[in-house]
């Protein structure tokens, strides 16, 4: 039989963002014990998402020297950006060093998981004198990539929408040790509200212990004094334990003290690892005790790479989408989000045919009544028209008549002796003037 | 080697962030009343979700003429194994009951345009979070089991339906037939379908997944799956209930593919397939139906917009569509009320062109009169003129 734990039927008020149009929808909700077979549907998702294969744009930005292109390879496992050597050029144009967007696109295959990487670099960034307007160009590409977007998804054939927008911003902090230069806090609030902002102290092996705990405590404090949103990782308490606690620990890292490094190095203890030889000792980069890759590349790829993807088209587009229509004066229709109730369509149908219904009846009473208004002139304008060429015809018979029967009275008396017997005129009555009508 | 990037790591996180979204679906039932479609529901949810129309209503309806086809909704929330689904059940009552059934499909065929239509619109609005979609994800059209064929009706809806939405023919109440006859029956559909270029829902063929290939086919040829339903369970051994229609010469099992293609079409809506309907509907259907509202489906129109400003282009898409477009009106009382709106003044039009035949009438009448009356003056003056001209004569 139907087994179910709870049965509620509760109206719910649906309530339409601001126009307050309250509906009750009646909604029955059940618990099922019994096979039914929806649960599968995260199954589906997830052999889905293996065919689709998955994408990820990442904006690394910071100034030249802080290790973008050795941390992001260190990320992926492979060269994906290569190492710029622009040291004459940067010596050419000493005063201001224009900044460049440069993409960088990759497929890295991992167990028969395919995943589309693409790099966004702005070199030149912070290298000018007076960087005052060096922000703006990645602003305005982050702007782009949300504006083709919006045209594409506005597009009448939607086939191949490219998703090109920026899902997380790595920003490199140089390891001062003191705290965040106006430059940094600038770019940050320029773009925390479009973008997944990812802080990240390059180079961290520069800092001690001590200093980097001490340092990110000063960025945090600055960061919340500004006002700067960070990604956050939202929704994850009703994780397993241990997923819970890896998430804690990784939002604690915040912001994140890396060393990059793909070359491998040896360990006094014999181990081979990615890292940096010094005289003094090897900082290993996926070790946890000696910096924060790990975590990063957690937050990046493992464990949230979807949720920075999700929030980007769900939060951040959306909103620099709203903002954007609203600027462009496209008016919010908040009518259309109405539930859809058959009893209210059959009304809202009805009152369009009693619409209609009153609009024909009005157009064919206005018909009628031009036609018959323009007959009944027409009638009577010929009606008209008929007396009077009449009368006239008449009158002007009458005229003759009379001269005629002067002429002949005049004759008659010239006439000394009537010759004939006066043409008895029968009394010349003539008319009956008694018009119908 | 070093550590795993974590990329393979992805399809868990799509699986969990879905798990916790939940789903929304939306299912529509349609086809002549009587071949258990409330109880099919009811059976592949395991839960009496819709409540069964009113035998004396049903009967009411059956006496008059007119017999309006509503659409009848039920929304649920339903959780199984954690996961939730919203789950919304579109009913098209007594569809098919007139004597004369022709346009009776529009109410089905305009509740899913709408739903896209309102879907779009709904896209459209620079804030959007809230929306409603009720697009259907999925069709189930109910045949009868006559055991002959199709019938022009059910090809002339099924055309309409499955251009707008993955439509999936089902033959009901199949314990009605043989198996032979089934299989005959089945086979007969399965040309017209062809014949007519029917475009129903076929699950896709992964060949690179022989296993999910295997089912698929499976699935396919078992197409139009014949179904029975029951909420009643019936004892087959000590302890184990089965779901299924007792008769005096045996227990149909809904549960049992020997007895038919339940488990089947509950596989290809709900375990299976029920993303890829999602996905289609919204990546085919819903997208057809918009390049056709929005730009008659004229490829070029799109390219063309795209040379346009970025600002322009995008302004002039949402208030092309924003312009209302009168609504067709399918209820019959409408029509008729119209046709004895028109009636009446077509009365009152002949009424009064009577009233001006006879002013003509009158008029031509009272022309003669005085047309007699001038010939009799003019007959005078001739006269007249005749004495004159004697006494002149005379006077010489």
């Amino acid at each position: 039989m139907t087994t179910y734990l709870a049965e509620v039927e509760t109206p719910i008020a649906a309530t339409s963002i601001k126009d307050n149009i309250q509906q009750e929808v009646k909604i029955i909700k059940r618990k099922l014990n019994g096979y039914v077979g929806f649960a599968n549907l995260p199954k589906q998702w997830h052999r889905k998402s293996i065919r689709r294969g998955f994408s990820l744009n990442i904006m690394a930005v910071g100034e030249a020297g802080l290790g973008k292109a050795t941390l992001i390879n260190t990320l992926f496992n492979r060269e994906i950006l290569k190492k710029e050597v622009e040291v004459e050029e940067e010596q050419e144009s000493s005063e201001t060093v224009s900044v460049k967007i440069k993409n960088t696109t990759a497929e890295i295959d991992e167990d028969g998981v395919k995943l589309k990487l693409n790099v966004i670099t702005a070199p030149g960034f912070g290298e000018s004198v007076n960087n005052v307007n060096s922000w703006k160009i990645i602003v305005d590409e982050i702007n782009s990539r949300f504006d083709s977007f919006l045209e594409a998804e506005s597009r009448i054939n939607r086939s191949t929408v490219n998703d090109e927008r920026v899902h997380a911003f790595l920003y490199f902090i140089e390891p001062t040790g003191h705290s965040l230069r106006a430059l940094d806090i600038t770019l940050m609030k320029q773009v925390h509200e479009k973008v997944n902002l990812i802080p990240v102290i390059a180079k961290s092996d520069t800092l001690t212990g001590e200093e980097i705990a001490e340092f990110k405590q000063r960025i945090l404090e600055d960061i919340k004094y500004q006002g700067i949103k960070t990604f956050q990782p939202l929704d994850f308490e009703n994780d397993e334990e241990e997923t819970v606690l890896n998430t804690k620990q990784i939002l604690s890292k915040f912001p994140f003290a890396v060393v990059g490094s793909t070359k491998e190095v040896e360990t006094p203890d014999g181990r081979i690892v990615r890292g940096r030889s010094y005289p003094w000792g090897v900082i290993e980069v996926d070790n946890e005790d000696h910096n924060d890759f790990i975590k990063l590349r957690q937050l990046l790829v493992r464990n949230f790479l979807e949720e920075l993807k999700e929030h980007t088209a769900n939060t951040l587009y959306e909103n620099y989408r709203t903002e954007k229509l609203n600027r462009m004066g496209i008016a919010q229709d908040n009518t259309v989000f109405r539930e859809f109730d058959p009893l209210a369509k059959q009304e809202e149908e009805r009152a369009l045919h009693e619409a209609k219904l009153a609009k024909m009846e009005a157009e064919m009473k206005a018909v009628f009544q031009q036609k018959v208004s323009e007959k009944e002139k027409k009638l009577q304008r010929s009606e008209a028209d008929l007396f009077s060429r009449h009368k006239e015809m008449k009158d002007k018979l009458t005229k003759q008549i009379k001269l005629l029967e002067d002429k002949k009275v005049q004759l008659e008396k010239q006439k000394t002796l009537p010759q004939e017997p006066a043409a008895s005129s029968p009394a010349p009555t003539k008319t009956r003037k008694g018009f119908l009508r | 080697m070093p550590e795993p990037v974590g990329i393979a790591n992805l399809p868990n996180q799509r699986y969990k962030i879905v798990s916790k979204q939940g789903a929304t679906f939306t299912l529509m039932v349609a086809g002549e009343s009587g071949l258990g479609k409330t109880t099919f529901i009811n059976t592949l949810f395991q839960s009496s979700l819709k409540a069964y129309q009113d035998a004396s209503e049903r009967h009411n309806k059956f006496t008059s003429a007119h017999q309006t086809v509503e659409i009848d909704i039920v929304r649920a929330i339903l959780e199984e194994k954690n996961f939730k689904v919203r789950l919304n059940i579109i009913d098209t009552p007594g569809f098919g009951n007139n004597v004369n059934n022709h346009d009776s499909w529009t109410p089905i065929i305009d509740f899913i345009d709408d739903q896209h239509e309102s879907y779009m619109k709904q896209e459209q609005q620079p804030s959007r979070l809230n929306k409603k979609d009720l697009r259907v994800h999925a069709c189930l059209y109910f045949i009868r089991p006559t055991g002959h064929s199709l019938k022009p009706l059910d090809i002339e809806i099924m055309k309409r339906l499955s251009t707008r939405v993955n439509l999936i023919p089902i033959i009901a109440k199949a314990d009605t037939l043989s198996p032979i006859e089934l299989e005959a029956f089945k086979s007969r559909i399965r040309d017209v379908i062809e014949a007519q270029d029917i475009n129903i829902y076929t699950p896709p063929l992964e060949l690179d997944d022989p296993a999910s290939a295997e089912h698929s086919k499976q699935l396919i040829e078992s197409m139009p799956f014949a179904i029975i339903g029951s909420e009643e369970e019936y004892e087959v051994a000590p302890g184990n209930f089965v779901r299924g229609r007792k008769y005096p010469w045996g227990l149909v099992e809904v549960e049992n593919d020997q007895h038919c293609d339940f488990k089947k079409l509950r596989s290809l809506l709900l375990r299976t397939n029920m993303l890829d309907l999602v996905l289609s509907t919204n990546e085919f259907h819903f997208e057809t139906f918009r390049s056709v509202k929005l730009g008659g489906n004229d490829d070029d129109a799109g390219n063309e917009g795209e040379k346009d400003e970025d600002a322009n282009e995008n302004g002039d898409v949402v208030k092309k569509s924003l312009a209302k477009k009168p609504r067709r009106l399918h209820n019959p009382k409408f029509k008729e009320e119209e046709d004895a709106l028109k009636k009446f003044f077509t009365e009152q039009v002949k009424a009064e062109e009577q009233r001006f035949r006879q002013w003509e009438t009158n008029i031509v009448n009272e022309r003669n009169r005085l047309n007699q009356d001038l010939e009799e003056m003019q007959t005078k003056l001739k006269s007249l003129e005749e004495q004159v001209k004697k006494l002149q004569l005379l006077k010489r």
